[in-house]
């Protein structure tokens, strides 16, 4: 068995007349915390939306290596990527994206109805991860209730209630100042790599990319280096 | 200054035409259903006889019946209007622009949009007109003539909408205006009280009493006094109790879901069972008026069956049972665009939240069902809730229907399920608007 999560290779992917990945190659080893950086515009997003299968790259392989073997996961159609996304990949962004109408405890469980599981284990589970992310007793608390910190960590416990293999995070600490930062991505690094589990995370900011086991630098669609981080 | 700004919010922005068209459509929707009523309505009053007054008398009823849902769809309109420019207004009042240079901008914006809407209404008006001349009143179509509305009354409703989009704004806005991080957190979540229910139950309990004192009253003004209360009075009690009914079952299903659909359906009612309320409300009067009203023609067709009826009387009462499929119609179809625009600016609203959903892989089937479900449940509970409610206030009477003109309440059955299928249709409509929102962003 690879042991690597993730592999891409030759990535191509363009808007209109705008290159956004050129020939882009990379591989990401299970249990690693990998960073993509990069300045605004450079393609890091874009590349994170091709290796979980939100985007389709025009030319070029993604392969997931997960528990059913390996998947072309650019081979699947809509909802197989979706059913790939849904069970195998967790997912954690800039605004926390949660549900506002639900509380806490439900956004975390919808991940796992979504998969099948009764409301009843949905919930015991949600408030496990919960309750390990510090948000113990607020459980009840509407979105709206809860601090940016709070709303994050509760996005990285709905990422994580499934046993995602993989976590994708798009500028998680994005909107936050930066003791709750750092706190967050303390909270996301234990969650995924703490576990054995791989985190893939966009981020422009030097001090949580250096937190992360490897960090690669996109410019203008290609990666133009690589180097290891604090968590190696 | 304010006149710059406000072209420079009228640019379309990141949700495309989008934000400009949706009011603009919303608005000319309205102005064609107002006209379209109007001009019906307008047509009782060309006829003099004897007769003509109680035509006059029970077309003033359906309009009152009418106005109910076409209010809530202006308001809808004007709502979808001013909700288009909410954040970037909260952001301005951010920024340091005056309580006045918020209001101003809003009331403009809205006016033009809705003026713009109100003249293209117009023009659907006219498209509709040959199909309303058709209409069949008193045994003959109610004829071109007798549809055409004046050019004053047509400007008068133009006029109308744009007063309506203006008012709309600036009390949609008084939020923004009042705390700007209210709307841009939107963290409310209102609670109803037992109080209502408590209320409800005793003016049924009088309606109810009224409607058994009926049968042993005598003069016809009596009669008339007291069916006229019972049928205030019940509607009053509808809008003040439904609300508090919608949350009180958005609160169990919410509580019992075991399907993400289903729960995320019960939350977004409970999000706002105003709202939600205010989306149906014009079908729980026409539901309710429906059967109350059904129930009241089918008998006075079978006591004056036996005591032999004049034909003006048989073509009065014929006319009445078409006025009240014609006001059930009229009603759903206002709810079902009401229903259209507010999920149309909902997904609109929403459409970073539905992206990012699409991202995690829940089914877009999912989205689409928790949606309909937030408006078919509220719906379906609203439209059956008051004509049972009416069938209780007019418990002996239904009964009697029931046995012996079976027909006629099951016309309006018919009618009222037909009704929801439309309003269901307007959801059909918006789930390209999510397809592109899941997907596109």
């Amino acid at each position: 068995m690879s042991s690597f999560v993730i592999e891409a290779t030759g990535l191509e992917k363009s808007f209109g007349t705008t290159r956004a990945l050129t020939g882009v190659s990379l591989a990401v080893r299970a249990g690693e915390s990998l960073a993509i950086m990069g300045a605004s515009g450079s393609g890091k997003t874009t590349l994170l939306h091709c290796l979980a299968g939100i985007t389709l790259p025009d030319a070029g392989a993604v392969a997931f290596h997960g528990r059913a073997g390996r998947v072309g996961v650019n081979t699947l159609n809509e909802r197989g990527r979706s059913q790939l996304r849904r069970e195998e990949f967790g997912f954690v962004f800039q605004q926390g994206l949660l549900i506002p109408e639900l509380t806490a405890i439900e956004n975390v469980a919808l991940a796992l109805m979504l998969n099948g599981m009764p409301r009843r284990e949905a919930t015991s589970h949600a408030a496990g991860w919960l309750a390990a992310l510090g948000l113990a007793g607020m459980e009840d608390r509407r979105i709206g209730q809860l601090s940016g910190g709070q709303a994050q960590r509760v996005a990285i416990a709905r990422a994580q209630v499934t046993g995602a293999a993989v976590v994708f995070a798009d500028e998680p600490t994005g909107a936050l100042d930066s003791t709750t930062s750092a706190d967050v991505i303390g909270a996301l690094l234990h969650s995924t790599t703490g576990q054995g589990r791989t985190l893939v995370m966009v981020t422009h900011d030097a001090d949580v990319a250096a937190r992360c086991s490897r960090i690669v630098e996109v410019r203008d669609g290609r990666i133009v280096g690589e180097r290891v981080g604090a968590a190696a | 200054m304010i006149a710059r700004v406000a072209w420079l919010l009228a640019r379309p922005g990141a949700s495309g035409t989008a934000t400009l068209v949706l009011p603009v459509t919303a608005f000319a929707i309205v102005t064609t259903l107002l006209l379209t009523v109007l001009g019906g309505a307008q047509s009782f009053w060309t006829w003099t006889d004897d007769i003509a007054f109680s035509y006059q008398l029970l077309a003033v009823v359906a309009l009152v019946l009418l106005v109910v849902p076409l209010a809530s769809l202006g308001g809808a309109a004007a709502r979808l209007s001013a909700r288009r420019r909410d954040d970037r207004l909260a952001t301005l009042r951010l920024l340091g622009a005056t309580p006045v240079t918020v209001s101003a901008l809003a009331v403009l914006e809205s006016t033009v949009l809705a003026l713009a809407g109100a003249v293209a209404g117009v023009a659907g008006y006219f498209a509709v007109v040959p199909a309303l001349a058709l209409v069949p009143f008193r045994g003959a179509p109610l004829g071109i003539e007798g549809v055409v509305l004046g050019a004053p009354v047509i400007a008068g409703a133009v006029l109308g909408i744009a007063v309506l989009a203006a008012v709309s704004a600036v009390l949609g806005l008084r939020q923004v205006v009042i705390s700007p991080l209210g709307v841009r957190t939107r963290q409310d979540a209102p609670k109803l009280s037992w109080v209502r229910a408590g209320i409800a139950a005793a003016v049924l309990v009088v309606s109810f009493g009224l409607m058994s004192v009926l049968q042993v009253a005598g003069s016809a003004m009596v009669i008339i006094a007291f069916l006229a209360a019972a049928f205030g009075g019940t509607l009053a009690v509808l809008n003040l109790v439904g609300p508090w009914a919608i949350r009180l079952v958005a609160r169990r299903q919410a509580r019992r879901a075991t399907r993400p659909a289903k729960l995320l359906a019960a939350r977004t009612v409970l999000e706002s069972p105003k709202a939600a309320w205010r989306q149906v409300s014009g079908v729980a009067m026409t539901s309710f008026m429906a059967v109350f009203a059904g129930v009241g023609v089918a008998l006075i067709d079978l006591t004056a069956g036996d005591a032999g009826m004049d034909a003006a009387s048989a073509q009065l009462f014929a006319d009445i049972r078409t006025g009240i499929l014609i006001t059930v119609i009229g009603s759903f179809l206002m709810v079902a665009c009401s229903v259209g625009v507010n999920q149309a600016a909902g997904i609109l609203d929403r459409r970073d939240l539905y992206r990012s959903l699409d991202m995690l892989g829940m089914p877009e089937r999912t989205m689409d069902a928790a949606r309909r479900r937030a408006v078919m449940s509220p719906l379906r509970l609203t439209a059956i809730g008051s004509a049972v409610v009416a069938a209780v206030v007019m418990l002996p009477l239904t009964g009697v229907t029931l046995l012996v003109q079976p027909l006629a309440l099951i016309v309006i059955a018919a009618v009222l399920a037909a009704g929801i299928g439309v309003v269901a249709l307007g959801l059909v409509v918006t789930k390209p608007l999510l397809r592109r929102a899941a997907t596109e962003g």
